[in-house]
Parts: C-alpha cells; structure tokens; sequence
C-alpha cells in the first residue's frame, strides 16, 4: 500500500539527492528526469502500477545516492558556464 | 505614652505621603502617555506573523516555478492549489525556496506548507534557529 505522502516523500528525497551533484550537467538532469518522471505517472488509477512505480522510484534513489558518492570523489575542476550569473 | 502617640501619627503621616506621591507620579507619567497609537505600516494587510521581504521573495519564487503572468495577484495568503499547482508543483515550489534562501526544511513541516504565508513563517523559523 503506497501513499500520496510516500510518493511526494520520495520526489522530495530524490530531488535532495540530485542537489548534491558537483557537475552542472547531471544536477540538471536528475532534478528535470524526477520531475517529469513523476509527472508522466501523475495520473495513474491501477494502484498495483503505482506500487511499481514507487519501486522503481526507489530503486533509482539508490543509484542516485551512489552516484553522487562517486561524483563527488572526481568534481569539475571550473565552474559551468551555465551556472555563472548574467553580469 | 506621648511619645508612642507621636511615633504612631508620624507613621501614619508617612505613609499617606508617601501616596501622594504615588498618586503624582501616576498622574504625571499618565499625561505623558499620549494615546496615539503608532501608526500600523498601511502595506501589511493581512496580519501576517512574517516579515514583508521574506514573503515578497517567496511570491517572486512562486511566481517563477509555476510560470505565472505579471498581472496574477500572490499574496501572503494566496494557496498554492489555488494558482494551479498540484502537490507535485508544491515540491517543486519548496525545493526553489530551499535553494533561494540555503535552508533546508523538514519533511513532515515542508508537507504542511499550503500556503505563502506558511512557508515564509517557516523559512523565518528556520533562519533564526540558525541565526
């Protein structure tokens, strides 16, 4: 049995996890892929699709978690161009 | 016998000295007070336990996730369903707040927020307790 408040917690832990990232590229990415992800699944009535959704939601987490671990051990070395402000 | 007579109207008699100077103290200081109010900023409308800045920065963040147009009205006690966003775009809203102001919030008090006025209250809670 998966929840509204579950599901709005694991976007929320999802996006968290992707804020870590070093690397403008794929900060970008995971914020945009969770985001549109949960969009596309927004209206789903069957609750046993939700359940797998909520799995593979979490499954992605811990890549996500992963990843960041591994990121962080090799960050960029300048700044992206995107991320400098508009002077 | 005289003496004590004396010494017990000597008391009595400071005591009500000492009243009416009280009472003059308390007239004095009662036509110092004045009874102006001080005059309430006529821009806080809603009585709103935030501080204006703090909320005008949340409207700004709002009015950018969810794209809204110049003319939209958001005020402190504007709900985020009613600009059109889902429980989704409230995450979205929030995760921006976070980032404009580098807080980071809780999740059962972030899924409490429903309204500006809420998540100015609770960034300025959070501000504080950094502070």
């Amino acid at each position: 049995m998966v929840d509204k408040g579950q599901v709005i917690s694991l976007c929320r832990f999802l996006l968290r996890a992707g804020r870590q990232y070093p690397d403008y590229n794929i900060r970008e990415y995971a914020k945009r892929r969770t985001l549109d992800g949960f969009r596309m699944n927004k209206n789903l009535t069957d609750h046993s699709k939700v359940v797998d959704a909520y799995v593979e939601g979490k499954k992605q987490l811990e890549v996500v978690e992963r990843l960041v671990k591994v990121y962080l051990a090799y960050p960029p070395k300048t700044k992206n161009i995107m991320e400098l402000k508009l002077q | 016998m005289a003496s004590m007579a004396a010494a017990s109207t000597s008391l009595q008699a400071r005591p009500r000295q000492m009243v009416t100077a009280v009472k003059c103290f308390s007239q004095g200081s009662r036509s110092n007070l004045s009874f102006t109010l001080r005059p309430l900023p006529t821009r806080l409308s809603v009585s709103c336990a935030a501080k204006p800045e703090t909320v005008d920065k949340v409207c700004e963040v709002v009015k950018k996730q969810l794209s809204l147009k110049e003319g939209d009205q958001v005020t402190a006690a504007t709900k985020f369903a009613e600009l059109g966003a889902d429980s989704l775009d409230t995450v979205e809203i929030v995760m921006g707040l976070e980032e404009a102001f580098d807080i980071e919030m809780e999740e059962d008090k972030a899924q409490a927020i429903e309204t500006v006025e809420e998540a100015a209250e609770l960034i300025e809670e959070i501000l504080k307790a950094k502070a």
